[in-house]
């Protein structure tokens, strides 16, 4: 195939490479390149060995605990290495290995499924992945500095304040963990974008493979419940490192809100985890049962249901707190009920079963595990929910018991099932069964044996985390069985990596769609080209290769659809409307760079940087990250021309409209940004609720500039929607003029929330200290629409921008409108302060 | 607005509606048991009844009457009967307790 029909002159579009064919274009680069890579494909598998890597050192840490319980008055480990061990193996579970590794399955499969060539934003996900790489070892690295945190998973103040964990350690937690967090939020706003935006044609929301409903939920709770860990996180370091009393009681601040803040996202983490690994149990059991999932719809409804009900349940971590029944009663209530969208998918699951005989393959005994395992840790999760029984149970052996029956059977084994599952898409070779029998029934019989026993240990009372205990109390035989149990485990998972690896030379070779699945990842032949469709076919069911007998009947680059031809040659997909899947434009994609990767370590080097109070060197750190986002955004667009995209559809390039990829992936990111604003506030009013006193000692924000505050923000506002207006109309001088009218309404809008607040004492009261963390917040984000107006501003001024290409203010413009909402938010609370008093 | 956009909104409006309404009786709740006592018990039990009975109609809205289509009716129907009785679930504590229980 020639890569190039008839480019068109003009302005400022690349023309790509037009000598090339189409598997040239998108060839990987090699060598050292390699790390240059922003393939799906490329990022997804980084994303899934990172994260298994993770899961071998964490499990290797619970290897250490478990032996340090096989006997009493053991003194294998000392106390403070022994906090350190479960610490840090509770942190590299849930952090690095669960979120990332269920994240690197969606990065890889989900634009396959959908008949995407690649994901939405290339360069985001490497860019994500190497803020995981280095979060993740400035996490690990603190055992080099025998600096390792020893403050539990969870990192409960007062106990990791200055005060009682002096030191950097926690502060390696902090840092290094939200560092990994931005590759979680970065992979859930690429993948709502890609979900939303880049399907095959016809392929509306109903049409959706499952799994794909279960990430786009997935991604949403990612983008809402983060947010409150980040910010308490943030607050905590500031704690530790300025001073600012947060969660000092004597100053009106308090432990409990770290609390909150950190159950807001621990809770539905919880789901977060669940719920893409129950979507692979979905895509899995259809493919082993011959028939269509049962009640795709009820699972649906179910999975959007879980994903709202999990965030009304954070307080049942805190039932021993001291809140008050009534509050204690109402999260019992949430708690219980997100049993029922569960119990639906459950028995979908178990419908979908009785519809045929499935084939007992190694991922299918995987699935098996997972239903019988899963739902025992249900059930004691609504034992759990029962304040009385809540309060005889807590920080004992029966909630390890429960936490790991949810999380090890509700993800672990679904994961070992997609592991067999796609190892062939990944390899081109299959695991062997038989040895996968065994990895199977040792990682069962492994697991049922250290963690059921640990059921009856909680209840005879051994509490969570302590690191010995007296012997004749009842619980030395049940130690001595878990603790055998867990080798059994780790037996299995060694077996599956002596298989993985076997497997690489000797297993034998997959060929197309080897399990006979309906899903369009299988189209190709397994590791094929370097990307994902030469034709994107269009879609009329859910199981296009079970139901569309020439998707599989003809070989796959012959399949017909849309985009055959390479007109600029240019990397390319399709993009949808979001509901529809009508085709409406035609996304242009980045090719290999190794920008994200640079800027990604910058800001590692600011947050190491942070953590050995090398300040300057903090400082040189973001400076060269802005700069990497900058060269980033530094490219010619690709917006103001149309192409025939083939089959009847001529569409634009890169749309300039709501519905454009990277408006929604504005919008999706404001999403992230107002959680954060939510949390900072939730914060302000808990601490102004609970603590009047102390609130009456803060002072009261200025009338006068509270008030300008206000009208600059409605301002801002303004000049957002007449930004909106100019770029639709495509006026580039008017635009340009438009963009030095926000930056001066930004900083109109810092200066005045600031000297609102000008004589309140952040050190004074945990209150002000709040008010000047949510203006910091505030001030960021204008900070940003600042450099991003200015940014567009030069674009234009340097002739970089042509006719038809205001894509960047058209999304500048809803960035700006967020913000000036935010100011108003701000400026309204401060008001309401003034006005009503903070007594 | 197409068929299925309007399913799409039959889906989604039944879960802002719990959302709201959790939100709502949270916050009733510790605007009267936290120290400042913003509101008095009966005020909070008044409140979170007009809230139910709100948000109760707007949850079950879609189930009985959901937009025309077929392709996702029965996942409206069965998440409208979710997010309602989770929004009945999450009153019960105010109606069954009499006061903020310490």
């Amino acid at each position: 195939m020639t890569a190039v029909d008839e480019p068109q002159s003009y302005s400022g579009t690349r023309k790509g490479e037009p000598d090339k064919t189409i598997e040239e274009v998108w060839a990987q680069p090699t060598g050292l390149r390699w790390w240059s890579s922003v393939s799906h494909r490329v990022v997804g598998k980084r994303f899934i060995y990172t994260g298994f890597a993770f899961f071998i050192i964490a499990g290797f840490l619970a290897l250490l605990v478990r032996t340090q319980l096989i006997v009493p008055g053991n003194t294998f480990l000392d106390n403070e290495t022994y906090n350190q061990v479960f610490t840090m193996h509770g942190t590299l579970m849930m952090f690095l290995f669960a979120i990332p590794i269920l994240e690197g399955f969606a990065v890889y499969l989900i634009p396959m499924m959908l008949g995407a060539r690649d994901l939405i934003f290339p360069r985001l996900g490497q860019f994500g992945y190497y803020c995981y790489l280095f979060g993740g070892i400035i996490v690990l690295s603190s055992f080099l500095f025998d600096a390792a945190p020893d403050g539990g998973w969870f990192m409960y103040v007062p106990l990791t304040t200055n005060a009682f964990t002096p030191g950097v350690s926690a502060d390696f937690w902090l840092i290094g963990i939200t560092f990994a967090e931005i590759a979680s939020v970065t992979a859930a706003v690429e993948l709502i974008v890609a979900i939303l935006c880049a399907r095959a044609p016809g392929m509306s929301l109903t049409k959706m493979p499952i799994f794909a409903w279960y990430i786009l939920i997935t991604a949403f709770m990612i983008a809402i419940g983060f947010p409150p860990l980040i910010i308490g996180s943030i607050l905590l370091e500031a704690n530790r490192l300025l001073g600012l009393p947060f969660f000092d009681p004597t100053v009106g601040g308090d432990p409990l809100l770290w609390q909150h803040l950190f159950w807001l996202f621990g809770h539905p983490e919880v789901y977060i985890i669940f719920l893409p690994a129950a979507g692979m149990v979905a895509t899995i059991l259809p493919t082993f049962v011959g028939k269509p999932l049962f009640g795709y719809g009820f699972v649906v409804a179910a999975v959007i249901s879980m994903g709202f009900i999990s965030f009304g349940l954070w307080a049942h971590h805190m039932f021993t707190t001291g809140l008050p029944i009534l509050s204690l009663s109402l999260f019992s209530a949430a708690s219980t009920m997100v049993a029922v969208p569960t119990g639906v998918q459950i028995f979908a699951f178990i419908a979908t079963l009785a519809q045929g005989r499935p084939r007992m393959t190694t991922p299918m005994l995987f699935v098996m595990g997972f239903l019988f395992i899963f739902v025992l840790g249900g059930l004691t999760g609504v034992m759990l929910a029962s304040v009385p029984f809540n309060w005889q149970a807590h920080d004992s052996y029966f909630v390890v018991a429960h936490l790991h029956y949810v999380l090890i059977g509700g993800m672990v084994f679904p994961l070992f099932a997609a592991f067999y599952y796609w190892a062939p898409h990944i390899t081109g070779r299959m695991m062997s069964e038989r040895l996968g029998k065994w990895v199977f029934w040792l990682m069962f019989i492994g697991f049922n044996a250290t963690f059921f026993l640990m059921h009856v240990t909680g209840l005879r009372g051994m509490p969570r985390r302590i690191a010995t205990y007296p012997e004749g109390i009842g619980w030395d035989r049940l130690n001595l069985l878990s603790t055998l149990g867990s080798y059994i485990l780790a037996a299995g998972v060694a077996l599956f990596i002596f298989d993985f690896i076997r497997h690489l030379r000797h297993g034998e070779r997959a060929g197309r769609d080897p399990w006979r699945a309906g899903t369009m990842e299988w189209l190709y032949p397994t590791v094929a080209i370097g990307f994902n469709f030469h034709a994107i076919p269009p879609v009329e069911t859910r199981e296009p290769l079970w139901n569309n007998p020439n998707m599989l009947g003809k070989n796959a680059e012959d399949v017909e659809g849309v985009m055959r031809k390479m007109h600029d040659g240019r990397r390319e997909t399709i993009g949808c409307d979001p509901v529809s899947g009508s085709p409406v434009q035609i996304v242009r994609l980045p090719h290999p760079t190794f920008t994200p990767m640079f800027t990604a370590f910058a800001l590692a080097v600011a947050f190491a940087a942070t953590i050995a109070s090398a300040y300057f060197v903090a400082i040189a750190g973001i400076v060269a990250g802005l700069l990497g986002f900058t060269i980033w955004a530094w490219e010619p667009s690709d917006s103001g021309v149309t192409r025939d995209a083939g089959m009847g559809y001529v569409l634009p390039v890169n749309m300039i409209e709501k519905r454009s990829h990277m408006h929604i992936a504005t919008v999706g990111t404001m999403l992230v940004l107002y959680a954060l604003l939510g949390s900072l506030i939730f914060a302000l009013l808990y601490l102004w609720n609970v603590y009047p006193n102390f609130a009456a000692q803060t002072a009261q924000p200025n009338l006068l500039w509270t008030g300008l505050s206000m009208l600059a923000g409605l301002v801002l506002l303004i000049l957002a929607m007449i930004n909106r207006r100019v770029a639709v109309a495509d006026k580039i001088g008017l635009a340009t003029v438009m963009n030095l009218a926000v930056i001066l309404a930004s900083i109109a809008c810092t200066a005045c929330l600031a000297l609102a607040i000008q004589r309140t004492d952040p050190w004074g009261t945990a209150l002000g200290a709040t008010m000047w963390a949510t203006l910091g917040f505030v001030a960021l984000n204008l900070f940003i629409t600042l450099y991003w107006a200015l940014f567009n501003a030069a674009r234009k001024v340097t002739g970089r921008v042509g006719a038809g290409q205001s894509l960047p203010d058209f999304n500048l413009a809803t960035y700006a409108k967020g913000t000036a909402v935010m100011v108003l938010i701000t400026g309204g609370l401060f008001l309401a302060a003034t006005l009503g008093g903070l007594s | 607005m197409t068929a299925l956009g309007r399913q799409v909104w039959g889906l989604t409006i039944p879960a802002v509606a719990w959302a709201a309404h959790f939100i709502a009786i949270y916050a009733l709740i510790s605007a009267a048991c936290a120290p400042r006592g913003l509101i008095d018990i009966p005020l909070m039990f008044g409140l979170g009844i007009v809230a139910t009975v709100l948000f109760g109609i707007a949850a079950l809205w879609p189930t009985i009457r959901p937009p025309k289509g077929a392709a996702l009716t029965g996942a409206i129907r069965v998440g409208g009967l979710i997010f309602a009785v989770a929004i009945l679930f999450d009153v019960l504590p105010l109606i069954f307790s009499s006061g903020c229980g310490g």
